[in-house]
């Protein structure tokens, strides 16, 4: 049921009842009104026959035909017959007993006043059912405007109530004209204050909505710029290799080729990589040890680093447990030794996994050119490339390092290695 | 033709350099802004092919200071910003030209054709002197209407004294249109491509004045 029909039926109940009340109020204050404004009718009319020693029959003859008279009126002598009655058609009780009394008979109830004076007794008696309609016609009259105005309060319910509701209408409108290329906040300025909530939550879940969907959409559009780049290379070298007119020419091109693609498979692993590290989802929890992984991927290098005749060796002798996703600290390890080694020209690289303190601390140090501090910062910048960047790196390795680190509460600290020369990437677990 | 190549990615730097080799032109490769300014400032080259998005110095800046200069030679921008807007900034900072990756070899030789042609002020692809027919875009030499099969040097010392016939080009000029920096230029070299010309072609179709160099006789 909407919020309109539900407060129409409502307030006008609440009106209705309003209504009925002050009429149940009107009708007991009415009756009690006419109770005593009666009772004293009846008792000076009372008094009055009293005072009138004698009744002219020709009058009792007269009011006999009054029908329409609400007094009943009835005089006895001392010895108990009936000396005059007015209504003789009406069975009016009998007196009981003197002064105000309510009788029930077979014609009703009588609000009944009797006196007795000089052996005659006299009684006025008058049905209940006419201060009861009087009371009763008191309390219609006040139910009336009620009943009258309720029409009206109804018609003036509903266009109030739907009024009020177009606010809610065009905030709905407001939601819907919102797509993903247009997000702004919507208007506070003419909402009501009840409304307000809903629309500030609304624009707070809109404002969070776009810089993911923007922070989307840069990345996607840098991922497609920056894979212009291999892509070029690819094309470039495979014209050469069909246009090679040797075998030593073609061997040649083909060997370029296979650098390319190589290349091309790297950066799409690394935006892969990257893509997957959703900051909202957690991190697994697996128990694993730094010690073993700093020498796992030193392993995994070594041939690389004997190649570019570079030592690379892991310094860590105690386990150096922590919890973390296993995978994904692999590819941060993985990420920084890669880098160690390809800026570095002579000297070497070296992997550190300790305790310190409740935490836990990765390190890679090489002995190549290192970082300018003041483009510490930048280097995790996604495809920010540092000005002596060496060719085929991706500008994406520092960016994944950082997503990982975040992910599992770990900071990365960038520095001079010992001595001052080479970079020293330092991170640090809680 | 001698270019100058300016791009910062070593895979795509030397397959263009390989590329344009091919096709006779002399091709030197730099990596980076400065580099640019500074090998350009010597004036020898035909053409500048020009990557924006390069360390040290932008590319839009080298062509800019380029052309602050009064340096008049051609540039063709390469580059991965496709934008309309980087294409209209390229081209008003003084580009020729603007060629978007990825793109092809064919494409850029023959683009580098046309920038060329424009500079020396011919639409046509085909270069008549006398007898001598050159398709700059086919690479094809006609004398007195029959083909002549030409290498690639040959043809582009030709090509190059055929652009303004008449003129003299000494020899040191000659080699700088035919060979890189990292090429080894034998002493000999251009007189055993001239010779090779003489020998297809005709023997009077080249002169050589000493102390003048070379040039191209047009009705041979």
């Amino acid at each position: 049921m909407s919020i309109r029909r539900r407060l129409l039926v409502w307030l006008l109940a609440a009106v209705l009842a309003g209504g009925l009340t002050a009429a149940g109020v009107v009708f007991f204050q009415a009756r009690a009104e006419a109770n005593d404004l009666f009772d004293y009718q009846l008792r000076q009319l009372a008094l009055t026959l009293r005072d009138r020693t004698f009744i002219p029959s020709e009058f009792a003859e007269a009011l006999q035909g009054e029908e329409a008279l609400d007094f009943a009126i009835q005089v006895w002598g001392a010895d108990g017959t009936k000396l005059y009655e007015s209504h003789r058609s009406l069975r009016v009780p009998g007196a009981v007993q003197l002064g105000f009394t309510t009788q029930d008979s077979p014609s009703g109830r009588w609000r009944i006043f009797a006196i007795q004076q000089r052996g005659l007794t006299i009684q006025v008696a008058q049905p209940v059912v006419v201060r009861d309609r009087l009371a009763v016609d008191a309390a219609l009259r006040t139910l009336l405007p009620f009943v009258v105005a309720l029409p009206l309060m109804g018609l003036l319910i509903w266009r109030l109530v739907g009024q009020e509701m177009k606010v809610l209408e065009s905030t709905a409108s407001a939601v819907a004209r919102r797509t993903p290329e247009s997000l702004e906040p919507i208007a506070t300025r003419s909402v009501p204050a009840e409304i307000q909530p809903l629309v500030l939550a609304l624009n707070g879940l809109l404002g969070r909505l776009g810089a993911a969907l923007s922070g989307q959409r840069q990345f996607i559009a840098d991922a497609a710029h920056e894979l212009r780049t291999p892509l070029t290379a690819l094309k470039l070298q495979l014209q050469l290799a069909e246009r090679a007119r040797d075998d030593a020419e073609r061997e040649r091109a083909h060997a370029m080729l296979g650098e390319g693609i190589a290349r091309a498979v790297r950066l799409v692993e690394q935006l892969l990589a990257l893509a997957r590290l959703d900051p909202d989802a957690p991190a697994r929890r697996d128990a694993l040890d730094l010690a073993i992984l700093a020498h796992a991927v030193a392993q995994a290098h070594a041939a690389r680093a004997a190649e570019a005749r570079l030592t690379l060796e892991a310094d860590a002798q105690e386990p150096v447990p922590v919890r973390g996703d296993r995978a994904a600290l692999e590819t941060l390890l993985d990420n920084l030794v890669d880098n160690a080694l390809r800026y570095t020209r002579a000297g070497g690289v070296v992997v550190r996994a300790r305790r310190e303190g409740p935490g836990a601390v990765l390190e890679v140090e090489d002995t190549g050119p290192g970082i300018a501090p003041g483009e510490r910062q930048r280097v995790f910048d996604r495809f920010y490339r540092g000005e002596s960047a060496p060719t085929g790196g991706t500008g994406l390795g520092l960016a994944i390092v950082k997503r990982i680190a975040e992910r599992h509460g770990a900071t990365v600290e960038l520095g001079d290695g010992a001595g001052g020369t080479g970079l020293r990437a330092v991170v640090r677990f809680p | 033709m001698r270019l100058l190549l300016v791009e910062d990615d070593a895979m795509i730097g030397s397959a263009a350099q390989q590329g344009l080799r091919q096709e006779g032109h002399a091709v030197d490769w730099v990596r980076d802004g400065r580099e640019a300014e500074a090998a350009a400032a010597n004036g020898v080259y035909d053409l500048l092919l020009l990557d924006l998005g390069l360390p040290r110095k932008d590319g839009l800046s080298v062509l800019r200071s380029l052309r602050a200069k009064g340096m008049q030679v051609p540039v063709l921008i390469i580059t991965a910003r496709d934008a309309v807007s980087d294409r209209v900034a390229g081209l008003d900072a003084g580009a020729d030209d603007y060629l978007v990756k990825p793109f092809d070899l064919d494409e850029l030789a023959a683009r580098v054709r046309a920038v060329m042609r424009r500079h020396a002020g011919r639409s046509a692809a085909t270069l008549r002197v006398g007898s001598l027919e050159i398709d700059t875009a086919a690479r094809q030499v006609r004398w007195k209407g029959r083909d002549v099969a030409l290498s690639g040097r040959e043809y582009a010392l030709l090509e190059a004294l055929a652009d303004r016939p008449g003129a003299f080009l000494t020899r040191a000029q000659l080699e700088e249109r035919l060979y890189g920096w990292d090429e080894e230029i034998a002493s000999n070299a251009v007189e055993v491509h001239v010779h090779a010309l003489r020998r297809k072609l005709d023997p009077a179709i080249i002169r050589n004045v000493r102390g003048m160099g070379y040039s191209l006789v047009p009705d041979a």
